[in-house]
């Protein structure tokens, strides 16, 4: 059977006319969509006004709501330990005496660096944390990899800054807001960050692969300089991120690389901090599109 | 007619609730603001809720949400999620063009058609966003959309069941 030429309301030139040019906004509908998609790939930052105000908007909402799942899930590891305390116990005071050999040991490399480096007459940059921030929620219903920290433009953090905790890179701000802002994690696949291998010092980019896992690549073409359990820290090249801030952890090797877990879990972090880009020009840089991006 | 009326009279006197009509196009909205809760992964999974349920109410009554509301609605969308603005906005209207010619194509209609048609959508819709992040600089592998569109397929009745309700909901029946 043939389908009918068209929907006909019926004979009423009133419904009919509806009919169509409803046809015709809905054809508009979808060229305007093409339009704005068009203008936000080729110019990201042409919606920062308005995306930064809708991010003020929804994150108070996340992160109350983040405040009571923290809690419940407190509530449930806390009962957890609980369960093998004397366990848990034991082997915590093994780890405290290992560490404590540890803690000797770098105190005397510190104070050994430390006359080196005034001997040496470097000059220390002190970097100063710009604010501090909860991670509220992420872009958990999308392949790029972004999260919402509670901070924004009224704590002074400005587009481009890096953002780190304590157990590692987090990622930078890509958006800002008044009271919150947008970060690009260090998985995400545009996210790329110039790194060193902690054992031996070589050159390393490391690249996200959108699956929470981090892809590295050693900027020498040669032998596979990776073993599982490295751990890669920032060089500082580009001069965004500072140095030795670790950012993954080597779980799997393949042909010329390694994918690397991240040292700091957005799940896991409760507080992140935003630093000062490295370099100042770092941050003018990043408000231009980067050739890293394309 | 008979039946109804020697039966309870619960329902006689009730009519379509205040705002009937915007029930639906408020219910979409309603879904796509489920992306604020604060779930923090590194994987995305997560199904796109707002276009479920756009998809859901389409299918469930051509005529709820009528077919360019959802350019407004997508344009709601990507901002709340975060998604390059545009995205949704053209998704979601192209669909329910989309629909419309299927509706004109297809002989009958049963829940198992309705489904598939969902899960060509909810494909495209993956695929639109896969070639849409690559332009923006993200080319992550295209076997990474296999399970968060599974997922959103399986999520898709839960979308009409929910759409039903509102729907039983809204006319006060």
């Amino acid at each position: 059977m043939a389908p009918p030429v068209g929907a006909r309301p019926g004979w009423s030139r009133r419904a009919q006319y509806g009919l169509f040019f409803s046809f015709l906004a809905t054809i508009a509908g979808v060229l305007i969509g093409l339009f704005l998609l068009g203008l936000s790939i080729v110019a990201p930052h042409a919606y920062a006004g308005v995306r930064g105000a809708t991010l003020d908007v929804t994150s108070p909402v996340t992160g109350a709501l983040r405040e009571a799942t923290t809690t419940v899930t407190g509530l449930v590891s806390g009962a957890g330990n609980y369960w093998d305390a004397a366990r848990q116990n034991a082997a915590l005071k093994k780890e405290q005496a290992a560490l404590r050999q540890q803690v000797i040991q770098a105190r005397a490399i510190l104070n050994e660096n430390a006359q080196l480096k005034a001997a040496l007459q470097l000059r220390e940059k002190a970097l100063q944390a710009v604010a501090t921030g909860r991670i509220v929620g992420s872009s958990f219903e999308s392949q790029r990899r972004f999260a919402v920290i509670s901070v924004g433009r009224g704590d002074g953090v400005l587009i481009g800054m890096p953002v780190r905790a304590p157990a590692g890179l987090v990622g930078r701000v890509v958006e800002a807001g008044a009271t919150a802002s947008r970060v690009l994690l260090i998985s995400d696949r545009a996210n790329i960050v110039p790194t060193r291998l902690l054992r031996g010092g070589q050159a390393v980019i490391s690249t996200g692969r959108g699956d929470g896992t981090v892809d590295l690549r050693p900027l020498e073409v040669g032998r596979n300089p990776f073993r599982r359990g490295d751990i890669v820290v920032t060089s500082g090249t580009g001069g965004l991120y500072p140095p030795g801030v670790p950012v993954a952890r080597v779980v799997r090797l393949d042909d010329d690389g390694a994918i690397a877990l991240p040292m700091a879990d957005p799940a896991d972090v409760s507080f992140a901090v935003v630093e000062q880009p490295y370099e100042e020009a770092a941050l003018r840089a990043a408000d231009e599109p980067t050739p890293e991006a394309r | 007619m008979v039946r109804s009326a020697l039966g309870n009279n619960a329902t006689i006197g009730r009519g379509p609730r205040r705002l009937a009509r915007y029930w639906p196009a408020g219910s979409v909205a309603i879904a796509s603001t489920l992306s604020v809760l604060p779930i923090v992964t590194e994987v995305g999974w997560g199904p796109d809720f707002g276009f479920l349920m756009l998809i859901a109410w389409r299918l469930l009554r051509g005529d709820a949400i009528p077919a360019w509301w959802a350019a407004p609605l997508g344009l709601f969308n990507d901002l709340i999620t975060g998604s390059p603005v545009g995205q949704s906005i053209f998704v979601w209207t192209a669909s329910m063009l989309m629909l419309d010619l299927a509706d004109r194509r297809t002989m009958w209609r049963d829940y198992w058609i309705e489904w598939l048609l969902a899960a060509i959508l909810l494909f495209i819709s993956q695929v639109v966003r896969w070639d849409v992040d690559a332009l923006m600089g993200a080319s992550y592998a295209f076997r990474l959309i296999w399970s968060p569109w599974i997922i959103a397929v399986l999520a898709f009745p839960l979308a009409a069941f929910t759409a039903s309700a509102v729907d039983r909901w809204r006319l006060g029946r």
